[in-house]
């Protein structure tokens, strides 16, 4: 049986809202697409090792959370970009993404470096900013998708953004925008500002990773997620005909 | 006192009382009374002591009790017991307890305070009691996560350099209140029959330090992250309790605080906590003894729009009410685990709050795996029901254990699909938590 190696970056400090059950349905899925799922975690000061690991999943945290692991993952920084250019699977949620980009600044002020994979800053403003989302997924434009970002941090592309993951976005986006483009897909690293379980509502997407992880996903039944997803989508469009 | 002031007194008092015989809300006439006169509350004068009590979980149940106990030892006191913990309806619980003159009579004043809110007021109230129960995530919209809470209770306590704070000793993330440099009292409870060496919880708020970073270790828990616990990297530390529940017996419903007995009427972990930490404000405030604090405590019910029972086709349901919060909800289910009999436990899950969000995502914190095997059925309902039925099938539920109907007004049909006592978790929007009992209680035709 075929296994699937999943590193889960800081799962300790960088969990919030339902954000680990996005890894453990898709564990849950991988077993019903007739492979194993074998998760290892690297937390502040462990070694992180990446050769050999189909995907990585680093979610979402606390802002001081954050600002306390981007030290040591920015030690890896030119490990991370090579493998990510040579196509290894990232999935990669909420303010996480900020690690990615030049620098991002803490509520204090304060800017910390992240690995440079991408020209954009993030900025914690200590506000919170609360939102759903529909777009349309950048590898599928039929597939709709559904989000929902609760952040106090937004990021800033200089000419931008080239790799979105979503399309025609409203609701958010990665800047303070609330209409255009969101996330990112690059060769195989998605990430998002929709927090919480954004894989297991939205069964496309799932689908998208399992196919990028060497897997069938048509064996999986997806049927009651698409009924609740497809229910979302009618709502927001009833709520675009009253606007 | 100004004009001003009696006037705006008056019409709060007047339209409280309208709203008290029409049915409305107790935030209304304390709004009305701030934008009449913004520093209305910096009028007043207080001839008692103010206590104010805040938490993510439990603010409503033990304001109640602090203020139900002082009362049974015959102090004065003002509260706002339905709830209004906002600036407002703060407001509407003072200027109505006021005279004309801006003079609040009475011993005592117990105010819940909303944990984000609690800034506001404090710049225009002189409390000089802050019991701070717990901070969990709760309320993902309002709130964000706990460290941003956090924040803003220390920005209230900066205000007030006098106010004596009631810490929870269990609480990694409240306890760091101590910070601020005011005096500090802890509340704490042993380990119990329902501690766990590993957190069972759906979720955990304070798995590494708050002050280094490091992981944190915990000689057992309570529930989510409230234990006993202690960072090997900085020493940050359960602190030494001033007010301690031990041997707490969750059959005969009693606890030893300070080593004194002390009855409750309502046995869950969540209540047992509760109880300590109502009898170290009434001890601390008032000089009580524990004694005299159980005396009053025995007679304490909770509010029934929190918990009620009732026949549905006869059998047994009951409704536990809250307000997008895993760990309350994870309470819920340990409650419902401890019930007898072949059971259904019924989701009501709405759209959160009047901005529409369709977000759930504080369902995933929640361990639904727990109620595998022990429950003849789930049936999730409320406009979300969808969603929430994919949460639960997350944890390993599947039809026909897994039931749904998006549409409340079929509950009923839908209620007479399951099997066993009937245990309605419901979590839903402000304003619309009673629909599923009016559905429920509703003349078949």
């Amino acid at each position: 049986m075929k296994t699937i190696n999943i590193l889960h970056l800081y799962a300790e400090a960088m969990d919030l809202y339902g954000d680990k059950k996005n890894l453990e349905v898709l564990c849950q899925r991988i077993q019903e697409s007739g492979a194993q799922a074998e998760v290892k975690t690297c937390e502040l000061g462990e070694k992180m090792e990446l050769d050999g690991v189909d995907m990585v999943y680093l979610g979402h945290g606390k802002a001081r959370n954050l600002a306390a692991m981007a030290p040591h993952f920015c030690s890896y920084g030119d490990e991370i970009k090579t493998h990510i250019e040579d196509g290894q699977l990232w999935f990669v949620t909420g303010n996480a993404r900020e690690l990615f980009g030049r620098e991002f600044t803490t509520v204090s002020g304060e800017k910390l470096p992240g690995i440079g994979l991408f020209d954009y800053c993030g900025i914690e403003n200590n506000k919170v900013f609360v939102a759903d989302m529909v777009g349309r997924a950048a590898f599928d434009e039929n597939l709709r998708c559904y989000g929902f970002a609760n952040r106090t941090a937004c990021l800033i592309h200089p000419n931008g953004n080239p790799y979105p993951l979503f399309k025609e976005a409203k609701g958010f986006c990665d800047g303070e925008q609330e209409e255009g483009c969101e996330g990112t897909l690059y060769h195989n690293f998605f990430a998002t500002w929709a927090m919480g379980p954004v894989l297991v509502r939205n069964p496309g997407l799932m689908r998208e990773i399992l196919r990028r992880l060497g897997l069938d996903p048509s064996i999986c039944d997806f049927s009651l997620e698409e009924r609740a997803l497809q229910l979302v989508l009618e709502e927001f469009k009833d709520q675009e005909k009253e606007a | 006192m100004n004009l001003k002031f009696c006037i705006t007194a008056l019409a709060c008092k007047a339209l409280a009382f309208g709203a008290n015989l029409l049915g409305g809300g107790t935030d209304r006439p304390g709004s009305i009374a701030l934008k009449l006169y913004p520093a209305v509350l910096k009028q007043l004068r207080y001839d008692g002591k103010i206590i104010a009590v805040t938490g993510s979980n439990g603010k409503t149940t033990t304001s109640n009790l602090i203020a139900h106990v002082l009362r049974q030892q015959g102090y004065s006191v003002i509260n706002n017991e339905k709830g209004s913990n906002l600036t407002s309806g703060i407001a509407t619980t003072l200027l109505c307890g006021a005279t004309l003159g801006g003079r609040v009579k009475a011993d005592y004043i117990v105010l819940e305070v909303d944990e984000c809110y609690s800034r506001f007021v404090f710049a225009d109230v002189p409390v000089d009691y802050y019991l701070v129960l717990n901070l969990l995530r709760d309320q993902v919209v309002r709130n964000g996560n706990p460290d941003l809470v956090l924040e803003k209770v220390a920005a209230a306590i900066k205000q007030r350099p006098d106010c004596t704070l009631i810490l929870n000793a269990n609480e990694p993330i409240s306890q760091q209140l101590a910070d601020c440099g005011n005096k500090c009292l802890y509340f704490a409870m042993d380990k119990t029959e329902r501690s766990t060496d590993t957190c069972i919880s759906g979720t955990h708020d304070c798995k590494i330090c708050p002050h280094c970073f490091h992981k944190m270790d915990y000689s057992y828990y309570h529930y989510n992250h409230l234990g006993l616990f202690r960072c090997e990297n900085c020493g940050y530390q359960s602190h030494e309790p001033d007010f301690f529940g031990s041997q707490v017996n969750f059959a005969a419903q009693r606890l030893l605080i300070n080593g004194k007995p002390v009855d409750v009427t309502y046995n869950t972990t969540f209540n047992m906590f509760n109880t300590v930490a109502a009898a170290a404000v009434c001890c601390a405030a008032s000089g009580m003894s524990v004694e005299q604090f159980a005396q009053g405590a025995k007679s304490f019910h909770v509010a029934k729009e929190r918990l009620d029972s009732f026949a549905f086709d006869g059998r047994k349901t009951v409704l536990m009410m809250t307000k997008q919060n895993a760990a309350s909800l994870d309470q819920s289910i340990s409650y419902v685990l401890e019930q007898e009999g072949e059971k259904t436990v019924v989701l009501y899950i709405n759209n959160v709050l009047y901005l529409d969000y369709k977000d759930i995502s504080w369902l995933y914190d929640v361990a639904f795996e727990r109620l595998q095997g022990k429950v003849a059925n789930i049936l999730c309902t409320g406009n979300r029901a969808l969603d929430a039925a994919v949460c639960v099938k997350a944890s390993g539920f599947t039809e026909p254990t897994l039931v749904y109907e998006t549409d409340v007004e079929k509950t009923k049909e839908a209620f007479r699909k399951t099997k066993g006592d009937i245990y309605i978790l419901a979590a839903s929007a402000f304003g619309n938590e009673g629909k599923i009992l009016e559905v429920l209680k509703r003349e078949d035709h």
